[in-house]
């Protein structure tokens, strides 16, 4: 009876004992798992995110979760003056509200804008359209060379670049630590001054950012390939030279004598923001008080005893507690308030100042109509451009107003002011010629804005989806035939876009 | 052989096992560790590297480790009692997952940690308690519930210290 008695005491004991171990056990694991760094391949750059997923599971599964932002919100359906804005350009066809992550090649590849190949030298965009959507671009980099890459139409390598915005974006793929993988990006900070060797750990992890969501252009580039062929390559480049801010980069522009397209309408040369995110955050003071874009966008967060960045990059407003309340004392609820607020009131100067931008655009083509001479044009037209210049650049980057909100307010306000002098100088033109209280058509619709600027909607879609079923579709099956796209998730994401599909 | 002789074979060999084991869950657990007032013992658990960095930057460092504080240091019964139920909850809160993110001080603690604070600066906070109709709690006699830390919140843990919140800690991999 006594043994028997002792004999369980022992088993429990043994059974608890070997309990605790299993525990402490699995502490250790995870305890190992943060302190060391694996090396995802000996040599190259790892493209595909899923073999990335092998050493951080964690990280792997949240950037999984930037799916979740997959609806299309149609910006030209809601802000009908931007296809009056954009005549003439790509962004009048079709133009929509980010999405994930994950979505980034396959917004890219939908966008009517990126037009409908049928083979690799076929299509309306070069090659640098691919630049900031994937992964596989600085493993194409680092296989063709910069200005191989930044050479050929978009169609070119269509195969190639599969994997969305992933791990080897931001991160080295021997070390795992951060890196700018876009060498223009490097040039850019030399050019405005920034000594590379001085960046802080904090300056990257804001700069793995601003090397997508940034201004750009593509500059041409002459060069000898190496076949010894003379080529031209057109290389993304970000016009800091002269400051970060709108009006340095106004000037660096006009410097140039550049423009991206003429205005199909009042005929202005044109200039189209891309989107200057990481320029505008700098003026506000989040950057100010020292915060990186990874300190809202991809808050510490905890899966057991690991603590780790997540890599469901979306917009803080979405994780309030995790973002904002790490700092700011309000309850969510009175937090989102305060927000929303503000945002309203960017909101109404936002419209405001599209109106009247679209309002001097179809002015000026009233005007050119009646037979304005250049001379009596320019003046006006130069102030339409830098109106719009300064509107879209407060405006395109999305987040600006919650980045820098004075800035952003700073710009709608003189944006408007430009572009009413403008209407002003235009009321005078056409009286001149005889017209007293003209009355722009009206924009209020997507139909009827696409109509002013001569967007051929209907055709565009219907080579898209030619395309679609066609060309991308081989592009995709040669890549996942190939290996490049191994990644199961990615293939089974829901394909949306502004059209029926 | 009886049964007697084989449940008595058995209940040797199985305490001989839970010897062993228990010998081996000491060294995993670093158990002894616990006996010592080194800071480096409380990170064990690893939940509390943050806690544990913010403390290495502080200016305490230099004179006070984690027990001179959130141990009552008066008499030996006192410190282990706290020191044992502390652990209890700690190693309980660790081994289950149940702690939050943001972890707080229990009423206890923060009461030990109070004493702890005047012990240290025995002159200043007579100081203060002689001025404190004159500087602090102006309609309390006394300093009410008041703790040190209610003004002097970055000491020594920094404002910020919760474990999501505190930079390269626990799992952040930056060495280069």
């Amino acid at each position: 009876m006594k043994n028997s008695l002792i004999l369980a005491i022992a088993v429990a004991g043994i059974a608890f004992m070997t309990f605790m171990l299993l525990s402490i056990g699995e502490k250790k694991q995870e305890q190992a798992l943060i302190n060391t760094a694996p090396v995802v391949k000996a040599e190259g750059i790892e493209a595909r995110s899923d073999e990335w997923a092998k050493y951080y599971p964690h990280q792997y599964d949240t950037w999984k979760q930037t799916s979740e932002s997959s609806e299309i919100e149609d910006m030209v359906e809601k802000y009908p003056q931007l296809a009056i804005l954009w005549a003439g350009y790509g962004f009048a066809k079709d133009y929509n509200a980010p999405r994930g992550h994950i979505f980034a090649l396959q917004s890219n590849r939908n966008t009517l804008r990126t037009g409908a190949p049928t083979g690799p030298n076929d299509g309306p965009m070069p090659m640098a359209c691919w630049t900031c959507k994937s992964s596989d671009v600085p493993r194409l980099m680092a296989e063709e060379g910069e200005n191989e890459y930044f050479t050929g139409k978009w169609a070119r390598a269509g195969s190639e670049i599969v994997n969305p915005i992933g791990c080897a974006d931001c991160h080295n793929t021997q070390t795992s630590q951060l890196e700018l993988s876009r060498p223009y990006l490097k040039r850019a900070l030399e050019a405005s001054g920034r000594e590379l060797d001085k960046l802080t750990y904090q300056d990257m992890r804001s700069l793995a950012c601003a090397q997508c969501h940034s201004e750009y252009y593509f500059l041409k580039t002459p060069y000898t390939d190496k076949n010894g062929k003379e080529a031209v390559a057109a290389v993304v480049t970000f016009p800091w030279a002269k400051g970060l801010s709108a009006e340095a980069m106004e000037s660096y522009y006009n410097g140039y004598e550049f423009k991206d397209w003429t205005h199909k309408l009042s005929k202005t040369p044109m200039l189209k923001a891309q989107h200057p995110g990481y320029e505008i955050f700098t003026t506000g003071i989040h950057f100010k008080r020292g915060l990186a874009c990874a300190d809202c966008h991809m808050p510490y967060t905890q899966k057991g005893a690991i603590k780790f960045s997540t890599h469901k990059i979306q917009n803080p407003l979405n994780d309030i507690a995790n973002s904002c309340l790490t700092c700011h004392r309000q309850s969510e609820e009175e937090f989102k308030q305060i927000v929303k607020e503000k945002l309203d009131r960017k909101n109404q100067l936002n419209v405001l100042t599209m109106n009247s931008i679209a309002s001097a655009h179809l002015e000026a083509k009233k005007a050119w109509e009646l037979g304005a001479t250049d001379a009596e044009m320019t003046p006006v037209i130069d102030t339409i451009r830098s109106a719009q210049w300064i509107w879209d650049y407060s405006i395109a980057s999305h987040g600006s107003f919650f980045h820098a909100p004075g800035e952003t307010l700073r710009l709608l306000a003189v944006a408007n002011d430009k572009s009413q002098h403008a209407r002003l100088a235009l009321a005078g033109i056409l009286a001149k010629y005889g017209v007293i209280n003209y009355q722009v058509p009206d924009f209020s619709t997507k139909e009827k804005a696409q109509q002013l600027a001569g967007v051929p909607l209907q055709k565009l879609v219907d080579d898209k989806l030619a395309f679609k079923k066609g060309l991308m579709k081989n592009w995709l099956d040669d890549a996942v035939k190939d290996g490049r796209l191994t990644d199961k998730f990615v293939q089974s994401i829901p394909d949306k876009a502004s059209y029926p599909q | 052989m009886n049964i007697e002789t084989a449940l008595r074979y058995g209940a040797l060999t199985a305490i001989a096992i839970a010897l062993g084991l228990g010998l081996y869950l000491v060294k995993e657990s670093k158990a002894t560790s616990y006996l010592s007032s080194d800071a480096k013992a409380c990170i064990n658990c690893h939940v509390m590297e943050s806690y544990y960095a913010t403390w290495q930057h502080s200016s305490h460092a230099q004179r006070a480790v984690c027990v001179d504080c959130h141990l009552p240091v008066e008499n030996y019964i006192d410190k282990y009692a706290s020191k044992s139920r502390d652990g209890w909850n700690h190693s309980v809160a660790f081994t289950l997952n149940t702690y939050g993110k943001r972890m707080l001080i229990t009423d206890d603690g923060a009461r030990r940690v109070q004493e702890n604070c005047v012990r240290c600066h025995a002159s200043r906070s007579k100081t203060l308690i002689k001025h404190v109709d004159r500087y602090h709690a102006f309609n309390s006699p006394n300093l009410g519930d008041r703790k040190c830390w209610d003004c002097h919140r970055e000491v020594p843990h920094g404002k910020v210290r919760s474990i999501n919140g505190t930079p390269d800690n626990l799992g952040v991999r930056w060495d280069r």
